[in-house]
């Protein structure tokens, strides 16, 4: 414990010199700091994982009244490493990214602040340790999505939703976890022992309003509406710890909350689970492919992604209630090294994203192309990034994945029918789940990367800074460790998905560098795949070079008849998915604008023609605004009472008192 | 309990409501101001002579502040303003006169029926007046709504402190000396503040008359 309350202390550290350091050393001075704290915290939760044993502590200062307590289990280090990691690589970014944005004191204090509530929150014990470190990551993160106002013009429209989906969340969270405290005392120890008391249907109650702020900071749809707007508009080491550390911490509330406090319930709540995770799978997917503004692509895709995870979470406590541990553990398992996969190639990619915008100036898929020649390594990583969460086997995304489908298909010999029920959605959301994102992640490499610059911006690019690099391939690598080999991760994994579900740990998985699932019949092994892979790919090569000819034709690229061919002539990112939003236009709702501008006066010839095609997010224009436009309204009749007029309001006070006084 | 103690507090408490009624009834500027500062020496012997009945040294420390504040320095500053326009009158109230003494008898009705529940919880002989320091808080409130001058609107505001003073008096036998002093204090600051603002309203739109200012609204 004492490692951990190091790690924390110097990220507070690393927010203090952000704040107060000289400006020519503020940011190396905050990042080392940071770096040095969140390797502590890894070497805390390594500790707790490996060993299993549950560190404690407890002090009577920093928050009044009920103190401070902490508690490390394996759940909560795998959440700890899961941030640990990529606050690592977001500090080392920082360095380069600095002379981008974010070298303000304010920005730098803020993010070592988040950096310190993420390593916080799945490590507070009390529900005011809790709610005072959620609260703190919900305020410090509101302030760095405004932080780079002055570029992004919608931050603040960003910050308000978020700010409002992350505050009702918040209220909806403290409201369930007093129900559960209705016996008294505020220790999640205590509260777990009392909440055997409860009704089943105040159980029932309190889970349900607990899941609803937990979903909405995990993106669930219909709760998602504030991430597409939040990530874009965050500075992308932001936007990287939101989104592969921030997000995840909503599951590790409804996994914390749903098993350990109240001891699993019924397999109705894992069902609500599980299809919250079936909607936003598809729906994160759908919009995936559509987006053209690269964080956004990749803010629908982290809704995709958790949902993948919450209906591993689902399936995991469904199954745990209707009694195969076993097959739950193994759903649990998938959930969390999908977790940790995510924060790999997420992360990566939201730096990816930060590069590209730091070194073309726009994050417009339609405006970027061709980058692989500037940017190498940029490319790299976001080839390797995009690979992975394509599941392509020998990387994170694949291993993850595998498990989790493993989990369902083993989850059907249940001997309950919603449970039945809802693995096969699943496996159809994870199908239909897995094309999507390959169309969307094609369209994000393909268009982005490759091909030639459709913008001057884009033809102008050059690579960025070291440091930005060296944080991009740290989580790359990562994700290449997963794929390659699971099987060194798979202790701790069994774990802390064993600790998370409160069941004994049944070492489901063999040990071997793969995953091997002994008692399941399933196992795959990558590092064999990719050496066998590699073998065939040499015998094939030098095959065709002993047996092919060896004159090889060269001539120009076919042209369609043209002489020459122009960047316009490519694909565009619009172009790209305009297929696919024709086939799902009634759930996409698309609006397509085409203007002509004539030739002189001829109708028949056209000078210019502009296309626009927007999509919208069906749910908030659906679902959100009537709501908000409601209460404006409500508002404007409220307003007339309120005309200025001091008379008017003396006498309203006035005729009050005299109907509280004949009243009374 | 002597008589002399009863009959000079029920005088002076009974002046407090006469002189909060009397301000509805007189218009001119001048006359307020000698309302008030009638109100105001009635509110200090209420409270000094609750003070020397109780034996109470705060409470009769209570009593000059409150003689010196209410009965002298707030009158004072009330009539600077009042001299620099003399003659003025409020001309044209939202309620005219003879309605205003009317519904004056009302809210003096009403706080008697509220003010004698509130009073049965200690009955005694200061408890028993209570009502009264409810009518002049609702009198000044009727006052402050009706009134379109600002002199008359901080008049109105004077009523309703010392109806409040006057019940804490009668019912609580005062509030902590501290206390007392702090509202004392905050209603002169409030007059000053007022005053300020007053002269500076003329200098600028010619007009003390509130509803006259609905541009600056927002």
């Amino acid at each position: 414990m004492t490692v951990y309350l190091v790690a924390l202390g110097l990220c507070a550290g690393g927010g203090l010199a952000g704040a107060l350091a000289p400006r020519r050393h503020r940011v190396w001075v905050a990042s080392l700091l940071g770096v040095l704290g969140c390797v502590a915290a890894l070497v805390a939760a390594a500790r707790t994982l490996l060993t299993g044993a549950r560190a404690t502590y407890h002090t009577a200062q920093i928050l009044p009244l009920s103190g401070l307590s902490l508690s490390l289990d394996p759940l909560g280090a795998w959440f700890v490493a899961t941030s640990a990691v990529v606050g690592l690589a977001t500090c080392v970014y920082l360095v380069g990214y600095a002379r981008h944005g974010m070298a303000s004191r304010t920005a730098l204090a803020m993010f070592m602040l988040f950096l310190l509530t993420l390593l916080a929150v799945p490590v507070a014990s009390s529900v005011m340790s809790f709610m005072f470190f959620w609260e703190l990551m919900a305020l410090s993160s509101l302030a760095l999505i405004l932080s780079e106002q002055s570029r992004h013009g919608d931050a603040r429209s960003a910050a308000v939703w978020y700010g409002v989906m992350t505050h009702v969340g918040a209220a909806s969270i403290l409201l369930g976890l007093l129900i559960i405290a209705a016996g008294g005392g505020q220790d999640f120890s205590q509260l777990s022992a009392q909440s055997t008391m409860l009704s089943p249907t105040a159980k029932g109650f309190a889970f349900f309003l607990v899941l609803l702020g937990f979903a909405s900071k995990a993106g669930a749809v219909p709760l998602h509406v504030w991430l597409p707007k939040a990530h874009p508009a965050a500075p992308s080491p932001v936007s990287a710890l939101m989104s592969s550390a921030m997000v995840a911490l909503g599951v590790y509330g409804i996994v914390r909350v749903g098993v350990d406090l109240l001891h699993g319930g019924s397999v109705w709540w894992w069902v609500v689970v599980v299809l919250l995770g079936v909607a936003s799978a598809l729906y994160g997917a759908l919009h995936a492919t559509t987006s053209t503004d690269v964080k956004r692509l990749l803010a629908y895709s982290t809704i995709d992604v958790l949902g993948l995870v919450l209906i591993g979470v689902g399936a995991a406590g469904a199954l745990r209630a209707v009694g195969l541990t076993s097959v739950a553990q193994v759903a649990m398992m998938a959930s969390l090294l999908l977790v940790l996969a995510h924060a790999g190639f997420k992360g990566s990619l939201f730096l990816v994203a930060g590069a590209v915008e730091r070194a073309t100036a726009t994050r417009d898929l339609d405006l970027l192309g061709g980058l692989v020649h500037a940017m190498p390594v940029t490319t790299l990583v976001a080839a390797l990034g995009a690979a992975s969460i394509m599941a392509v086997p020998t990387l994170g995304g694949f291993s993850s994945e595998w498990l989790l489908l493993e989990g369902l298909l083993h989850g059907l010999s249940a001997a309950s029918t919603p449970t039945v029920i809802v693995m096969l959605l699943g496996v159809v959301a994870f199908a239909l789940t897995g094309g999507l994102t390959a169309v969307a992640f094609v369209k994000f490499f393909g268009i982005g990367f490759l091909g030639r610059a459709r913008s001057s911006g884009a033809l102008d690019a050059t690579e960025v800074p070291p440091s930005m690099r060296v944080a991009m391939i740290m989580l790359s690598a990562l994700s290449v460790v997963i794929g390659l080999a699971p099987g060194v991760l798979v202790t701790t994994l069994g774990r802390a998905a064993a600790t998370g579900l409160a069941i004994p740990d049944v070492a489901a998985l063999g040990h071997s560098t793969g995953l091997v699932l002994a008692h399941l019949h399933g196992a795959v092994a990558p590092f064999e795949l990719l050496g066998g892979l590699t073998v065939v790919m040499i015998v094939l090569a030098v095959g065709a070079r002993a047996l092919g000819s060896r004159r090889a034709r060269r001539v120009d690229a076919w042209a369609c008849g043209r002489d020459l061919q122009t960047p316009r002539m490519q694909y565009t990112a619009t172009s790209f998915a305009e297929p696919l939003q024709r086939v799902f236009a009634d759930v996409l709702r698309p609006q397509a604008d085409i203007e002509v501008t004539h030739a002189g006066e001829s109708r028949y010839y056209e000078q210019a023609l502009l296309y626009q095609s927007r999509v919208a997010d069906v749910v908030e224009s659906r679902g959100y605004r009537p709501v908000i436009s409601a209460a404006l309204r409500l508002g404007r009749v409220a307003r007339r009472l309120h005309n200025g007029n001091v008379d008017r309001y003396l006498a309203l006070g006035f005729v009050a008192l005299l109907v509280v006084l004949v009243v009374a | 309990m002597s008589s002399t103690y009863v009959g000079t507090l029920e005088l002076a408490a009974g002046a407090v409501l006469l002189s909060s009624v009397m301000t509805l009834w007189r218009r001119g500027v001048g006359s307020l101001v000698s309302m008030l500062r009638l109100q105001g020496l009635a509110l200090a012997v209420v409270a000094i002579d609750l003070g020397a009945h109780e034996r109470d040294r705060a409470l009769l420390v209570t009593g000059g502040l409150v003689l010196i504040v209410k009965g002298l320095v707030v009158p004072a500053l009330l009539r600077r303003v009042a001299r620099r326009d003399p003659g003025s009158r409020e001309s044209n109230p939202r309620v005219n006169v003879p309605s205003s003494l009317v519904f004056a008898a009302a809210l003096t009705v009403l706080s008697y029926v509220v003010g004698t529940r509130i009073a049965a919880l200690a009955p005694g002989v200061a408890t028993d007046l209570a009502p009264l320091g409810l009518a002049t808080v609702l009198v000044g409130y009727f006052m402050l709504v009706t009134r379109r001058r600002a002199v008359s609107k901080i008049v109105g505001l004077l009523l309703v402190d010392n109806g409040i003073a006057l019940m804490t008096f009668l019912l609580t036998s005062g509030v902590p000396l501290i206390v007392e002093l702090g509202s004392t204090l905050d209603v002169l600051l409030v007059v000053v503040v007022l005053q300020f603002l007053m002269v500076s309203m003329g200098r600028h739109s010619r007009t003390e008359r509130l509803t006259e200012m609905k541009a600056l609204h927002d």
